[in-house]
Parts: C-alpha cells; structure tokens; sequence
C-alpha cells in the first residue's frame, strides 16, 4: 500500500466501520470529536431541522456532549430579524440541553484551538468555510457542508477522503513584512481553485520557525485556493501551545515517509514585499507598491484571518504615538475575548483607542458585511479580511485584502500605504 | 434520473456564494430569498427564471462562504445546476439539499442561453434537445447522486436508518455507497 497522509490516518481513526484501506475519493462515515454549530439566524432552518429530527424518530441527540454551540456571525444581534432567529436558535440548543458560547466569546476557530477543544489529531466538524484555519494544530478540520443533519440525527457523517497537496515556504520575512502577506502571496499565486478538491499541508523553514498565530493565518487562507482542509504537522511550537490548553487527551498523527502529494508547490519569501488583493478577489494579488496612495474610506482588522494577538500587536507598532486619519473609519475587532484581554495586558489597547481606532466586541464583525463597519455604494476599504468578492463589505465597496501593519499604515494616512517606515529597525517581523 | 429545461447561462469563473445569495437575506423565509437568487449578476434572473429551468456557470461555482445559498435557488424551483466545477462546499450542500449539481467540464461552450437541454446523470449525458448534439461527463459517485435524486440528506438518512433496522449487517453495510 503507498504511503499515507497523517490527515488521511485521522479520518480512518475516526471512521465506522474502521476502513481496511483508504482511497482519495472514498466516502467514509466519520464520527467527529466535535461538532461546532453556529446559533444561526434562519428560522425556517431549525423548524425543518426539528421536523427532521422529528420524523426520523429522533428525541436525545447523539453527538450532545459534543455539540459546541457559538454566534459569532452577527453578534450581538444588529437587526430584529437576525436577533428572532438567533433567538429560535438558542431555543433549539437549550431545549437539548446544549451549553451556548456568549456573543462576545468571538470567532469559532479561535475559541475552540485556544479553548483545547480542537487539538491535534482531532476531527471537527463546523459549517463555516473558514474551518481548515484550526489544521494548524494538526487536526482535520474540513468545511461541513452537508451532514449536519446526520450528524444530528445519528452522531455521523460522510466525508470524502483528500489527496493532499504540499505548499512549502523556505525563507526569512523582510522588515514590515508579515505572515498575512505571505498567506496573500500564495493565494496570488496558487489561484482560487489551485487547491480545489485536496487538503493542504504548510511545511518548509518558514513554516516551521513560525508562531502558532501566523500558522492560523496561513491554514485560514487554505480555503481561498478552494482546499478541503488545512495541515500544519504538529512540532514543538504546537505541543507547547497546546500543553495546557488541552482538555482532554489527544493523538499525532504522522505521515507515512513515502507518502506522495499530489502536489508540491515551493515558495522562497526572503525577498517578498507588503503585499494586497486588490477588489474583487482573493487571488487578485499584487504588491502593496502598485496601489499606494489609493484612497481608503475604512481600515479594519479582524476576522479568522487576521484578528489574533499578533495582529493586533502589529498594528499597534504601527499606530504607537499616532493617530487614525481624521477622515478614516480605522475598525479594530478582535478574534475572542482572550485575544482581548491579551491585548489590553500588552498595552495594545491602549495604543489602539488613544490612536482613535474604534474597537469592537469580539466576533466576525465586518468582515461577513453584517454589522460593524458596512460600506456604502462607492466606498473602498483596507482590510485583513478573509476574502473580498463583490458586496462582501455591502454591494458596491471595494476591498484591498492586506495584513494587519499595511491596514493600520493605510488608516493613518487615508490611504493605501506600506508598514515600513512606521516600523523600527530593530524589530523582528513574525 | 432524467432532467430536461431551459438554459439559465452564467458563464463566469468563481460566483461565490454571496453572489448566489446574500449574506444578508440569510434570515428571510426561502420563498423570499429565491427573489434576490443571483440579483448581482442578473437582476430579471429571479423574476423570469420558470421551475424546472436549468443553470449553466462557469468554473468554482459557489465558491466562498458556506451559507447554504442553494436554498435560493431550490426556491426557483430550478431542476439542476450544470458548471464546469463547483466550489466543494456549495457543492455539498446542494446535495443535501436536495439540489442536483453536476459538475460537467465543456458545459460553458457547449450549451447557450434558452437552449433546451435534457441531462442524464446515470449516463452522464447532456444533450441539446433541438440539435441532438451531446456532451458527456463521469456520472456522480453513487453515494451523491443517490442522496441527491432522492431529494438530500433527510430521505437518504430515512432509508439509511431502515437499512440499519432490516438485520444484521455484513462488513460495508453501512457505507452508503454500498
């Protein structure tokens, strides 16, 4: 038998019945470790969803004690529409008994990696697109779409098995130069579909020197060249940050030395500049340089991209004894409330609301164009968002994907511009 | 199964969901997020579009976010979705949801507006009912096309749950596929 991918190990450790060999393209029915929901705004959903369950002769829920309920999208509720279906939701959770993050917790990804309930070698299971972000850690961590009900209904679901692709990235960053910007400069390249229907693994000597906040970004980023599911092998960097975090035991899984990925790509980023996606598309990438000067209604960082510490941490060497531009709208909405109070320990915060960046709760804020920071017709943001297809941020905005230091560069001037010269010599970009 | 309509041509590369529908009409009944299905790309889509009516796009259709966009247009009643490829996880839930989606490289060039065309899935066939002419593509793995011909992921559990109930099951029995 070839050799396998330590992702492909975990579903089979976690397949019924136990498969005796595994194929790329099989369907194997798994049952996860978690599965995350969001409370969720559609009230036609859960009243089908209970029919269903009703219909199916369904009352105790299988998966219960490992149904982790979250709303992060829209949260706290912005319309009266949004907060009746949140409501409905919330319902449909205690009405089984089901504990519910609060709406300030923050994002899914980041609650549950810094919670210690997405570990290494976990299967998780989460209809948000942006799921592949907690492979960092050495889980399988694929976008659910369909399942959800059969993993309602009898604790289970299919997956099909992945080939996996490799991204190798070699090299030491530039001053002013970040991991997003990396992350921005692979999806230049590989293109929105160059991933499409294969997992990910993110290795080489970057990779592996890189902080666990910098591995989210880049597993994040997996999902805009259309992969299944993001991997980072878990090393000493991952162990440590997961050692007490964890709350229960977990397994590494390793990949067979022969193993062959269907695809290597090689990336040398020494010499990359500050890098942006400029409007429509994520893989629309180009350096910083060609559009500076561009002007900028609204900066914002956040999101599962690019609303950790680090990225806060960032920006505030940028802002540090500066101020926003009188006529810029600079968002900052922090990824979970641990990254909040983090920040607010480091001093960040501080820097942030003396710089007059208007600082939100923790969730994903602007970044889905729900609440938080929606554009007009006609106006064009820097963001550290996920993704910037048209209307994103509201129909007719335009947004220039960068990292969190070129976002809060751009908010000081009211314009597009590069981190650089706001960074001091001495300091080492992550 | 066999599924004959008219040609609804969007022949882009990556429509993200968002652009299918809407972030913001996420909470609205079904019905009502059928009326802004596509909106941004074509405005008269939802209004002129008949049920049965077929959709043809281009490469990484719904693409982006994993909201279940498939509801709007399940809300048309279109009968199938026929694109160069499609972003997995739009793809996925169509088929739970019991919208047929076929993935089917030379679709763009081959089929045009208003043209009536009949699709095959077992066969994996597409033809142009006035010209005759035909386009093949690999059928769905059995597991997809079955949940999706029998209208998603509830009736497929149904019967999977009969399945499990009828007796003792032999190694593989419970894999849908087998």
């Amino acid at each position: 038998m070839p050799g396998l991918h330590a992702l492909q190990k975990i579903l089979a450790a976690h397949a019924s019945p136990c498969p005796s060999s595994i194929e790329p393209g099989e369907f194997l029915q798994i049952e996860p470790d978690v599965f995350a929901v969001q409370v969720a705004t559609n009230i036609e959903e859960v009243d089908r969803l209970e029919a269903d369950l009703g219909d199916l002769g369904v009352e105790e829920l299988p998966l219960k004690s490992k149904i982790f309920p979250f709303i992060d999208h829209g949260a706290p509720a912005p319309t009266a529409g949004i907060a009746a279906g949140q409501k409905r939701w919330r319902d449909f959770y205690r009405r089984h008994g089901i504990a519910i993050a609060d709406p300030g917790a923050g994002i899914s990804h980041l609650i549950l990696t810094e919670r210690g309930i997405v570990l290494p070698g976990s299967v998780i299971a989460l209809r948000d697109s942006h799921t592949p972000t907690m492979g960092a850690v050495g889980a399988f961590a694929a976008s659910l779409a369909g399942g959800t009900l059969s993993l309602f209904a009898i604790g289970r679901y299919w997956l099909d098995v992945p080939s996996v692709a490799m991204v190798r990235i070699d090299g030491r960053l530039k001053k002013g130069v970040f991991g997003r910007d990396v992350a921005l400069h692979v999806n230049g390249k590989l293109g929105q579909r160059g991933l499409l229907g294969r997992a990910v693994e993110f290795s080489g000597s970057y990779v592996n020197a890189l902080s666990m906040d910098m591995r989210f970004t880049l597993c994040n980023m997996g999902t805009e060249a259309g992969a299944m599911a993001s991997y980072v092998q878990p090393d000493n960097v991952t162990l440590a940050w997961v050692k007490d975090r964890a709350a229960r035991a977990f397994q590494v899984f390793d990949t067979d030395p022969g193993y062959g990925y269907v695809d290597v790509h090689h990336f040398e980023i020494s010499a990359l500049e500050p890098q942006v996606a400029a409007p429509h598309a994520p893989d629309n990438v180009k350096p910083l340089g060609e559009v500076e000067g561009r002007h900028i209604d609204q900066a914002y960082l956040g999101s599962c991209a690019s609303g950790r510490l680090e990225d806060i941490a960032a920006a505030a060497a940028v802002l540090r004894g500066r101020k926003v531009h009188p006529d810029v709208r600079f968002i900052v909405t922090p990824g979970s409330r641990e990254v909040i109070k983090a920040a607010t320990r480091m001093g960040y915060m501080d820097v942030l609301n003396e710089a007059n960046a208007i600082v939100t709760s923790a969730n994903c804020g602007a970044c889905p164009g729900l609440h938080g920071g929606i554009l007009a017709p006609g106006e064009v943001a820097i963001a550290c968002n996920t993704r910037n297809f048209p209307g994103r941020m509201g129909p007719g905005g335009e947004i220039y994907l960068a990292s969190p230091a070129s976002v809060a560069a751009s908010a000081i001037e009211g314009k597009i511009a590069s981190p650089v010269k706001y960074l001091s010599s001495e300091r080492k970009a992550p | 199964m066999i599924v004959t309509g008219a040609v609804w041509k969007f022949a882009l590369d990556d429509i993200d969901t968002d652009q299918i529908r809407r972030a913001v009409y996420s909470h609205l009944p079904k019905e009502e997020q059928g009326q802004h299905c596509l909106e941004s790309l074509d405005p008269t889509f939802a209004s002129r579009a008949q049920p049965g009516d077929v959709i043809v796009a281009g490469k990484n259709f719904g693409c982006g976010s994993s909201r279940p966009a498939h509801v709007a247009i399940l809300a048309l009643g279109i009968g199938a979705v026929l694109a160069e490829s499609f972003g997995r996880l739009f793809f996925r839930n169509s088929i739970s949801g019991g919208l047929l989606v076929v993935p089917c490289p030379g679709i763009v060039e081959f089929a045009s507006a208003g043209d009536r065309i009949e699709l095959d899935t077992v066969a994996g066939l597409v033809r142009n009912v006035a010209s005759g002419q035909t386009l093949s593509f690999p059928p769905l793995p059995e597991f997809l096309r079955e949940m999706a011909e029998l209208g998603g992921e509830k009736p497929y559990l149904k019967k999977w749950l009969e399945r499990q109930r009828v007796g003792p099951l032999a190694p593989g029995d419970a894999s849908p596929a087998a």
